[in-house]
């Protein structure tokens, strides 16, 4: 079977990497896009070589699944229009910007009985894999710490817009960190203490912040969210985990496989990375789990567990005081 | 089904035998080596039937494919049994010890009906693929000077320790930076003259330090390094590369993105990429008999880079530049 995609809404950069990762497979074909702002979309979907559609309802007519790559605010408007026309749907984390829109985009699409899968791609990077098998081993025994990091450059548009992103650095990095952390330990966190603030740029949103966290089992983690990374700065970011266990720790650098190139002509120093592309990966899980009539690999509820942290992580800033999760 | 013969079970036969596990329209069929433990170890790993020569291979045995890797001064004879014997060949690099076995190997390939190929692995490693692509898109202009460094672990063991007999291994140049020489004439094309150092024979005998300084047609300047030592490291390659326009600098140190501390020690996983580099290159030899064209590297590509090589030596013995 040939699995049908289209795009709701180009808002989300990743939505050309998810499209390149598409093309490359024999088993689905990319339809089209909608996208509310038809300039945008137009463009974006001339650069996929895909057609654009200015009314959403077409596109879903012809479609078996979508994938969602909107402002963060608006993943519960498309999320529940895509279900009502029995579409899958691969989602752009973070699920939504309130628990409210979360859990109704999981009701959604329990009703309409179609499958939802957050996009956390990071899952994919074949050394995160790596270190999950490793800890699955038990190569360093019972995991006691851990320290996180995901530096980002600040990314600017929508991303600085409390409305349509419903949080700056600490929403849009704390969720990828989280969700690794609970598929490696299959655990909750259950309380958040952060310090939050906008320091590094002039933007109206938080750009920097720390988290400290406590997960069942007494296992104590920190993660750094901060949009930390100069304009300067050879790539976007990092995802950096230090895993410390009863018989040893690993130090994972997710995207440390690359190497360095100077330019003058563009004035610019970048690394370029040689690793496995994590989309594909994505895409593969989404796909087969079409084909296949599997369950998701990374749901809804995954999704909603790392936004709770998130929300909480700013409600702590807030009150100064830690906050416990249920 | 291409049904694959391995013939010599060490180092470099065991991670073939591991990387054609890997290789789908490939079955590892048979393993061949002198050493009865080997042997021994070639039957426990893969529950496979273990024979003592090519020969006998080739006469109880159903095989498409040798796959040679035998230590360096036996490949000739044993890639002329497996053409005798009408086989498809992979043989490991370097080609041959001698330039006069590597041309009795070019002339034993040239017209033959079944594919010849040479493993040249590092072109089939991601991080030196992108390097090269990056440099025929032009981002550093004009390549200028490239400068590679291979080494800094502990010196390799072989049967009955050959690779420090230098009449058979031909000692790190040879045997070791004869990787980044064919990496760079992969880059660069033909190279003009050779001028080069090493530290055999002013220290013990497993320790070799070398230096080979290139010109190459095309004008670039290289700087080919690597070490065998007897202290306890990590291996690691370099690469840097500057042109008109800019640099590409590379240093697998700093590419290893996973690092453990346990009681066993301090453990870093080199690149954990899902491809395993061996099995590409097998892959390439397979896809190349299907499709019936030659693979990626033939043994007169793997001769001009042993020619390299082979006057890097003789410049080192003669302390004079040679010029190909």
């Amino acid at each position: 079977m040939t699995v049908k995609i289209g795009f709701l809404s180009l808002a989300h950069m990743h939505a050309h990497s998810y499209a390149r990762a598409l093309q490359n497979r024999t088993d689905c074909s990319l339809v089209g896009v909608y996208d509310p702002d038809q300039k945008r979309g137009e463009a974006g979907a001339k650069g996929m070589n895909t057609t654009f559609y200015s009314d959403p309802l077409e596109l879903l007519a012809q479609v078996d699944a979508v994938i969602i790559c909107s402002e963060n605010n608006r993943h519960r408007e498309f999320t529940e229009l895509a279900a009502e026309h029995g579409c899958h749907i691969l989602c752009e984390k973070p699920i939504a910007t309130t628990l409210e829109d979360g859990q109704a985009m999981i009701e959604a699409c329990q009703k309409h009985n179609v499958k939802l899968q957050i996009a956390f791609p990071v899952r994919f990077a074949t050394p995160v894999m790596r270190v999950k098998e490793m800890l699955d081993q038990g190569q360093i025994g019972d995991v006691l710490a851990i320290t996180g990091t995901n530096h980002g450059q600040m990314p600017g548009g929508w991303f600085v817009d409390p409305v349509l992103a419903g949080g700056g650095a600490v929403m849009d990095h704390t969720v990828h960190v989280v969700d690794l952390i609970r598929w490696f330990l299959g655990k909750e966190f259950v309380s958040v203490y952060a310090e939050v603030d906008q320091m590094l740029w002039d933007v109206d949103i938080d750009d920097c912040g720390m988290l400290s966290m406590e997960m069942e089992g007494g296992i104590i983690v920190t993660q750094d969210p901060s949009w930390s990374r100069p304009r300067t700065n050879p790539t976007w970011g990092d995802v950096t985990l230090e895993i410390t266990g009863t018989k040893g720790v690993i130090q994972l650098d997710a995207f440390a496989q690359n190497f360095m190139v100077y330019d003058d002509e563009k004035k610019k120093v970048s690394q370029r990375s040689f690793a496995e592309d994590m989309d594909s990966g994505l895409i593969d899980v989404f796909i087969t789990m079409i084909k296949e009539n599997r369950e998701p690999s990374i749901t809804g509820y995954d999704g909603l567990k790392a936004l709770e942290v998130a929300l909480a992580a700013y409600e702590s800033a807030r009150l100064k005081k830690p906050i416990p999760i249920n | 089904m291409i049904r694959v013969g391995i013939v010599g079970y060490g180092t470099i036969g065991r991670l073939h035998a591991q990387a054609w596990q890997e290789v789908p329209g490939s079955k590892l069929a048979v393993v061949a080596d002198c050493d009865a433990a080997s042997l021994e170890k070639a039957q426990n790993d893969w529950n496979l039937p273990a024979v003592a020569s090519v020969d006998e291979m080739l006469e109880k045995y159903d095989v498409d494919l040798i796959d040679i890797c035998v230590p360096t001064p036996l490949h000739e004879s044993v890639m002329r049994r497996a053409i005798e014997g009408d086989k498809h060949v992979f043989c490991e690099k370097p080609l041959a010890r001698s330039l006069e076995e590597g041309q009795r190997m070019v002339e034993l390939s040239s017209g033959y009906q079944q594919k010849v190929g040479i493993g040249h692995v590092v072109r089939f490693t991601p991080a030196y693929q992108k390097m090269r692509q990056s440099i025929k898109d032009g981002e550093v202009g004009e390549p200028g000077v490239i400068r590679t460094f291979r080494g800094g672990s502990q010196f390799p063991m072989g049967y009955q320790n050959w690779f420090a007999d230098f009449d058979q291994s031909g000692g790190v140049i040879l045997d070791l930076l004869i990787h980044d020489l064919d990496y760079c004439r992969w880059l660069f094309g033909d190279v003009e003259r050779v001028y080069a150092q090493s530290t055999r024979g002013r220290a013990e005998e497993q320790l070799e330090h070398a230096m080979i300084v290139l010109r190459f047609k095309n004008g670039v300047i290289g700087h080919v390094e690597g070490s065998w030592t007897n202290f306890p490291g990590q291996f690691y390659t370099r690469v840097e590369m500057a042109g008109t326009n800019g640099l590409i600098s590379f240093d697998s140190r700093s590419t290893e993105p996973i690092r453990t501390m346990t009681a066993a020690g301090v453990r870093l996983q080199v690149g954990p990429t899902a491809v395993n580099p061996y099995a590409l290159e097998l892959l390439d030899m397979v896809e190349a008999i299907k499709e019936d064209r030659e693979p990626l590297i033939t043994p007169h590509d793997a001769y001009e880079t042993l020619n390299v090589a082979l006057a890097a030596l003789e410049s080192v013995r003669t302390g004079q530049v040679v010029k190909l």
